[in-house]
Parts: C-alpha cells; structure tokens; sequence
C-alpha cells in the first residue's frame, strides 16, 4: 500500500438533490475502474447507481447515508464521502464534513445556484472546507455555464474562477477547452475514456484567450513567481498557474470551477483531474481534537502515523457480517491486533478485520494510517465516538449530549412493523445520541425524544423505508419542566392503621429552588428524630415525586429539599411508610413553593438573503422569539433569535414560502426558561382537556 | 426589585451630567481612545446601564460578529453583578436581554440608509424600538463627514441618542479645543465627548467637551482588570 500522505484525498461531494451527483460519483468510479459497467440512477436495469446503499436512496435516486468509497487517480489515493445533500440529515452532514478535507461543490448548469446548494456552501464555509465547483449537465437544454459562475460569485460570494470553457453547449455539447493548457479536449468511445486533444476551433480560440487572461490575472494574486512572470512578460507554465490556484483555493479564497456532463461522459477526467491537482492533502488541512483532561480545549492533531492514535467512527452501516464503523484516522495507524479505547465508554478494543469500502463491496487491509479513511468490523461503539491509543484522553466531537426538548409517541401498524420498528430504533439511537426512545409506563407509548420536530420525523421516514415499519405518530410534545420560586416547609404525617400492620411516619422540613442541580437532598436530622435506616426511603419518596409534578404534570427540577425534623414508630414505620410520607410532605409543600412552568427555548439562527431580512425578523418575533442579533454579510444576513421550541413547529414551511426557499436555518436547543402567565394557563387547559378525553 | 440593587444611576453622572442619559434627545456622543483601551467596554456599560433603567439599546457593530459582542455584554454584566453582590443574576440578565438588540454590519457594507432602512424593519413590525445607539467600529477621518450628517438626521427625527467609538492613534495629538484629529470634522455634531487614556497602569476617563459642568469633578477611571467604571478616590480626594 503507498504511503505518501500528500497524495492522499479525502473528499465529499456536494450538492442540490437532483444536480446529478450520484452519477458523478458513479462515472468516477468507473473511470477509476472500481466497477466495470455504469449503472444510472434511477436505472432500467434494477441495479442502481453503485454509491446509494440504502433502499431508500435507490428507489427516490437521492442520497442519504454517506457512504465512503475508495479510488485511484493519477498516483492519488481518493476517498470520496458521499455527503447527503437535504438539510435535514444535520448530524450526518455535520459529521461528513468533520471527515472530509476538500470538497466538489456540483452545479446544474440549467438550475444554477439553488437554495440547497446555498445551504450546503453555509455548511462547508462553517468548516472551512475548501472546494471547487462542478458545473454538470452542459448538455441538458438551457445550459448557461457562465449563469451559473457568475450566481457562485453574487449569490455564494465565492471568487468563481473558470478553468475550462464549453465546445458547445445543450445538445451540442461536444467537448472542453482547457484554459491552463489551451488546448481542446474531446472524449471519445463508448463512455467517453479515451481523451483525444486538439486544437481550439477557431471561433472560440479569441474568447478563450480572453477567460485564460482572466484566470491568470486571478491566480496571479496567490502567486508572486506568476506575478513576477506576467510582469516580465516570461513564458507562464502550467505548473505555475496551478501552484497559484492551488493555493488560493486552499485558502479558501478561490473556487476553481470545472464543467462538464456527467450523464455524457464528458469531463469527469478532468474534474478528477483538479481534485488531485487542487484539493489539499490530510497534511494541509488542521484538525483539532478536545482535550477532556482540560475540560475540552482545543488540541491541534499532528496527522504524523508514529504518533499515538486518534480516529473519529464517523458512520454505521449494518451488513451482511455485523456492525461496520467507518473510520477516520487523524494520527497514528491502526492496524490489524492494536489496542485502542473507545473514550465515550473506556472500553478497550482490541483491532479485528480492517477493510477499505466501495460503497457495498469490501476490499481487506492490514493498516489504515493518519489521512486515510477505511472501516472496522466487529466493534461495538456508537456514530462520534472517538478511538485512542491508551493514554491519551482526547475526543474528537463535543462530550456533551443535550437533553431532548420534544417527544412524539409511536405506534407501529401492525407485529411486523412492532418488531422492525424496534431494530430501527435500535439502530438510530446507536447513530444518534440526541435520539432516545423509552416505552411510556403509563400509556404504554413507544416514545421517541430529539432535539426537533425535523429531527423526529427524518427518523420516522427512515423507519418507514429503511426498516419497513409502518408507524403512526401522535401529536409532538414539548418537554416543559416545573421548577419552584420560594421556599416552603412542610411537616407532614403518614398515619395508616386500617387493619394489618400499622404505617406511620412524620418528616419536617423545607422545599426551596436551587440552580446547582436538577435535585438536592439535605438531610439534617440530628437526634435520630428519624432514624438513618429511613433516611435512604425518604429520599427515595421525594425523587419519586419529581417525575411528574403536582401542577401540571411535568418534571420537576432545581429543587432542594431539606428534612431536619420527624418521627417514627417502633412497630409500624417502615421504609414503604417514609416513602409515602415524603410523596406527602412534597406535595404538601410544592403548592406553597410557587411552582412555575419552564419551556425549552431554542437558539436559532436563520441566513437568509438581505432582502427578507425583515420578513425573518417579523417570522420570528410572531412566535414569541426574541431577536439577539442580525449580522449583516453583503449578500446575506444572519438573523440569531431565541425561540421558545413550543413556538417552532412548520417553521420550516413558513420560513420557506416567505424567503421564496430562499432562507435557511439551524436550530439548537438553548435552555430553560419560565412559560409566561398566559401561556401556562393555556397549557393547563390543554392537559386538562386531553385528561378529560382520555377519561 | 432586583434591578434596583444594581446600579440604577449612570456612573458617568458622577462628572456632573444633569440626567442619567447624559446625551440630550438627537444627542451624539463619542468615547476616543487607542486601540484596545476599552472603547467597547465603556460603552458596553453605558448600554447596560440604560437597559437596567428599563431603556432599549441598538448595538451596531462594524468590527465584531454578534456572539462577540454578546460576549461582552455578558461578561461585564457578570462582572458587575459581581462587584454589587447580587444574587439569581441570570433571572435579571433574561429580564433586561430583550432592551438589546445587536445589529452587525461589515465596514464597507455599511451606510446610513441601510441602517435606516433595517431599523424600520424593526420598528414599523413593532419588533424593537431603541432609545439609544451605540454605533462601534465607524471610520472617522475627513470623509466622514456626510455619514455624521446623515446619521444626525437620523438620530435627530427618531429622537434618538448616539455613541460612536472613535479610534486614535498614538501620533495624534490633541489640536488646540482638546479633541484629537479624527474627531474634528464633525465636532460640532457631538454633545460629549470622552478620552479614555492610560496613565501608568490605569485608564483615566476625561471629559474633552466639559461644557459649563462645574469643577472640580471626580476622576472616573475602567478598572484595568475588569474594565469596569469606578470612581479613583485617590485623584477625586
């Protein structure tokens, strides 16, 4: 296996459902002669493109899961991350640029920029990823390649720099002129492998000197050797425009834009071509780990293989052999027999069979070094765990999990979907640790908990197709909590004498609010007013009560409670009488304590186009949110609003029809805070109602 | 009830302003320094202090990204909280967080009518209608004159008040009235105007426009480790 981690490529493929990036991925597999036959997406032959592994993807011709293939290209090692292209799909997304270096931004020529490729450009600007753009289908009719650089330049805000110009477009697309190389370049047998170059035809050889001045010119400023060259009037090579562009791209400063059909077979080569040529290396790209022995700073990793291990398990896929965990490796090697720790649970691994994936076929190796993307079999561990050598305490993603803000109960249709349904959630709450799922003791609901109603129903839908367990779903409901506002004492008698043995117990004492933790138990007792044996039973009363509070029913938090006074029975206390008199002396006192009702409040954040500043400003103070800030960005402005979540249900459709799709936004949970009067009162009439039904 | 124990007096009253808000309606005021003296830090405080009296603040940042700018609004009303011992702190910060609205502009996407024009969005949707607003990060040199004048108007027809941060450099000196070089071509727009200078290890704030407030009047200084106003009771005695 080479070893040269500058020829290595880690990158994703970005792009609008619909823009044809799964036959890109499929034609670059082909022309890297990892299959031997095309298959189209939505194909005839029932075979599907090679990337989409999931049915779900296969049957609807869009992508889901990002599955990690491998591939050669002109001495390069490419790992290509098929990142799914919705917006919904955020942890995944999240985590596929986590793992990739570079990027290929894919265009329609016809569509242009569209609002998702809007988001997906807010998302590798986040990370930072570099990219280059893929203007596809110049053979569709209405094909505008210059449209669409000139939209990367006003509506992304990217530097859009042509490296080629079409021969021809829509039907008549023929080939490519290479403004680097200048020369034309044609692509000739049954699926367009054999390149043939020639001269530029006559008619475009004017403009095309015009764009290669342009280019040169925008490279020129990444460059002082090309500066230098074009001022001197000296003969300007390849390798020196590419050094340049290399650079400016890797800064983030230029977005190199390549075009071509994928469907036609036209250049593909050549866009892999720029990857290997433009796209950095795991060496050029800084990653940082968290130090979880200094309460999660930062830690620069050294990509170097002799360093001690660090790798992210970055995705799950269940096959045909058990749990395969697609990895990436950012210092150190693992390789067959070593020893790493899962941090998340400590559990010490030991490394079994490594393999190297191709979307559903596998291919075995002995070792995957710093850089390099491959899969393990046979480990159990969950999506975003981190694995290290032992001794290192470094995590790559946030420890941090986030309590879930809203819940939906499930119901599967019928016994089979009752048992695919359970291997479903099974799986998701492996994937995703902000997706629980508990069975409700009371109504004996199947409930799901997440951090948004988007977030739940991508799960369902995955149920659904992925599983094939038809669920209904009832009503979303947010996790409002009870806290209390003052303190109050309570002195309360458990006395029961009603045949059998006795029950009797009295605990005195105070209730009051705390912003230390969700529950305090102070015991004061002195004298052996209760003796310490029931000490342990009162606790275990008062946790009981605050599952579910006396005033609306919601858990109940930041609460201290004290005892310091009681009694008891030689003959008829016991721990069951301590516990219920701690249900009564918390009852008893929580109505006194001015019991107030907290909702979760989200921090969202929309971008949106200047223009409908206004308008999301407007959207989001109708819904009881409170605008923090709008940052303004030339083309776009960020408008940061915290929203009660209660308030948040089809934002995403309003949002939408009001910004002509045009807006997007991202929504995470911020904390607590205290329901307003009215609304509580209306939260009590609604509880009251649904008993009332249920009755 | 909580907000009381803060202070509900505006530090800077103790150099002799009539009324808490210092700055008259349609009143432009400046705080100059050097880079990195405490411009923000000042004004920042200036803000909270009207948010704490109940007042709406617009903050417009040219320089800083809204989650930095929240940033110091929070650490300073921390900081502050801390220094007058008051307690359940996050309650008061959610009560007076919704007087605060932080807008940021990039400096070259900056203009009058733009602000002008977002500012309506606000307040014809009833979202925010500030009292005052502290405008952080702007040019001033000779072409910023016209950007004043139309600012001015502004302030002057929504009967608002203005803080601007004004950026000096270490060869300026003072001209002949007192006021540094970047301010002068739009002094006579400007109510008051503050320097914030370092005297060994301290910040000395002085007034540069001292009107007919009698003296002597107390030094204020921004404590060097928490940026906080405080009065300097060794110069004031």
């Amino acid at each position: 296996m080479k070893r040269d981690l500058t020829r290595i490529r880690n990158i994703g493929i970005s792009a609008h459902i619909d823009s044809g990036k799964t036959t890109l991925t499929e034609r670059i597999l082909f022309y890297t002669k990892r299959i031997h036959a095309i298959h189209e997406v939505k194909g005839k032959d029932g075979v599907g493109a090679t990337m989409d592994s999931m049915e779900l993807e296969k049957e609807r011709g869009i992508t889901i899961a990002s599955a990690a293939t491998y591939c050669e290209w002109a001495g390069h090692e490419v790992n290509i991350i098929d990142t799914p292209g919705h917006v919904d799909f955020t942890i995944e997304v999240e985590r596929s640029l986590r793992v990739l270096d570079g990027a290929v931004l894919v265009l329609c020529s016809v569509g242009g920029v569209q609002s998702q490729s809007i988001t997906v450009d807010q998302q590798m600007k986040r990370y930072q990823v570099p990219c280059i753009a893929f203007i596809n289908k110049c053979d569709r009719s209405g094909a505008n390649p210059n449209r669409v650089i000139e939209q990367l330049r006003t509506k992304l805000g990217h530097n859009a720099v042509a490296l080629q110009m079409p021969i021809g477009l829509e039907s008549d697309f023929q080939g490519i002129v290479d403004l680097v190389s200048m020369e034309a370049l044609y692509f000739d047998g049954a699926h367009g492998e054999d390149i043939r170059s020639g001269d530029i035809p006559d008619q475009l050889i004017a403009e095309a000197r015009q764009k290669r001045e342009e280019l040169i010119d925008q490279a020129s400023a990444f460059s002082e050797e090309l500066t230098d060259a074009i001022l001197e009037e000296k003969e300007i090579s390849t390798e020196m425009i590419i050094k340049a562009l290399r650079k400016g791209t890797l800064e983030r400063h230029m977005t190199p834009v390549i075009i071509g059909s994928a469907y036609k077979n036209k250049g593909v080569q050549l866009l892999l071509n720029a990857v290997a040529e433009l796209l950095p290396s795991p060496e050029e790209v800084k990653n940082t780990a968290l130090n979880l022995d200094e309460n999660e700073a930062p830690v620069t990793l050294s990509s170097h293989p002799e360093d001690p291990i660090v790798a992210l398990a970055f995705k799950l896929e269940d096959g045909a052999y058990g749990q395969l965990t697609y990895i990436r490796v950012y210092q150190g090697t693992i390789a067959k027999g070593s020893t790493i720790i899962n941090i998340r649970s400590g559990k010490k691994i030991k490394v079994g069979r490594l393999v190297r994936m191709h979307a559903d076929q596998m291919e075995d190796i002995e070792t995957i070094p710093a850089g390099y993307i491959g899969a393990l079999f046979g480990i159990e561990c969950s999506s975003g765990d981190t694995f290290v050598s032992p001794g290192l305490n470094l995590a790559m993603t946030s420890m941090y999990v986030p309590d879930p803000v809203i819940s939906l109960a499930i119901q599967p249709k019928d016994n089979k979907a009752q048992i695919n349904m359970s291997k479903a959630l099974q799986r998701f709450t492996k994937e995703d640790p902000t997706f629980r799922c508990h069975v409700d003791g009371e109504t004996n609901e199947t409930i799901i908990e997440g951090m948004g109603e988007l977030h739940l129903d991508v799960y369902v839908e995955r149920m659904r197709r992925e599983y094939d367990a038809e669920v209904t779903t009832g009503n979303p409901r947010v996790a409002y909590r009870e806290t209390i506002t003052q303190r109050a004492d309570f002195n309360y008698i458990h006395k029961k004498q009603t045949g059998g043995s006795g029950q009797y117990g009295r605990i005195a004492g105070y209730i009051e609010p705390t912003a230390e933790g969700d529950f305090i138990f102070d015991n004061q007792i002195t004298g052996g007013a209760i003796p310490t044996q029931y000490i342990p039973a009162c606790e275990k009363g008062f946790r009981q009560s605050l599952a579910k509070g006396p005033k609306l029913e919601f858990p109940i938090t930041g609460i201290k409670v004290a005892i310091n006074d009681g009694a008891y029975h030689a003959v008829d206390s016991s721990d069951m009488a301590f516990q219920a008199a701690a249900r009564g002396a918390f009852r008893e006192a929580y109505l006194r304590a001015r019991p107030v009702v907290h909702e979760p409040i989200m921090k969202v954040v929309v971008e949106a186009p200047t223009e409908f500043q206004g308008a999301v400003m407007g959207l989001l103070n109708q819904r009881r949110g409170m605008i923090v800030g709008a940052q303004d960005e030339g083309h776009m402005c960020v408008v940061e609003a915290q929203v009660p979540l209660a308030e948040m249900f089809g934002f995403s459709t309003v949002l939408r029809s009001a910004t002509q799709g045009k807006a997007q936004f991202t929504m995470e949970f911020a904390l607590y805070r205290q329901v307003p009067q009215s609304i509580a009162e209306k939260i009590a009439e609604d509880l009251a109602a649904k008993k009332k039904n249920a009755a | 009830m909580l907000k009381k124990d803060l202070i509900l007096r505006n530090p800077l009253r103790q150099m002799g302003y009539e009324n808490d808000d210092i700055l008259p309606e349609g009143g432009f005021g400046a705080v100059l320094a050097r880079a990195g003296v405490g411009k923000t830090a000042l004004l920042v405080q200036l803000s909270l202090n009207m948010m704490l009296r109940g007042k709406k603040v617009l903050h417009v940042s040219l320089l800083d990204p809204v989650n930095k700018v929240d940033l110091w609004y929070r650490e300073l009303f921390r900081l502050l909280a801390v220094q007058y011992q008051i307690g359940q702190i996050r309650t008061l910060w959610e009560d007076i967080l919704p007087l605060r609205f932080i807008m940021t502009f990039k400096v070259e996407g900056f203009s009058v009518p733009r602000l002008q024009e977002r500012l309506n969005d606000l307040m014809e949707q009833g979202i925010f209608r500030p009292d005052m607003i502290i405008i952080d990060g702007l040019m001033f040199d000779d072409t910023s004159k016209p950007v004043l004048d139309a600012l001015k108007e502004m302030i002057e027809k929504l009967g608002l008040r203005a803080w601007f941060t004004v950026n000096i450099h270490r060869q300026v000196k003072a001209d002949a009235d007192g006021l540094p070089k970047p301010l002068l071509p739009a002094d006579e727009l400007f109510d008051v105007a503050l320097l914030l200078v370092t005297e060994g290890n301290e910040m000395h704030i002085r007034d540069l426009k001292t009107g007919d407030i009698p003296s002597p009047r107390p030094v204020l200084i921004l404590d060097p480790a928490t940026m906080l106003i405080k009065e300097n009771v060794a110069v004031a005695s």
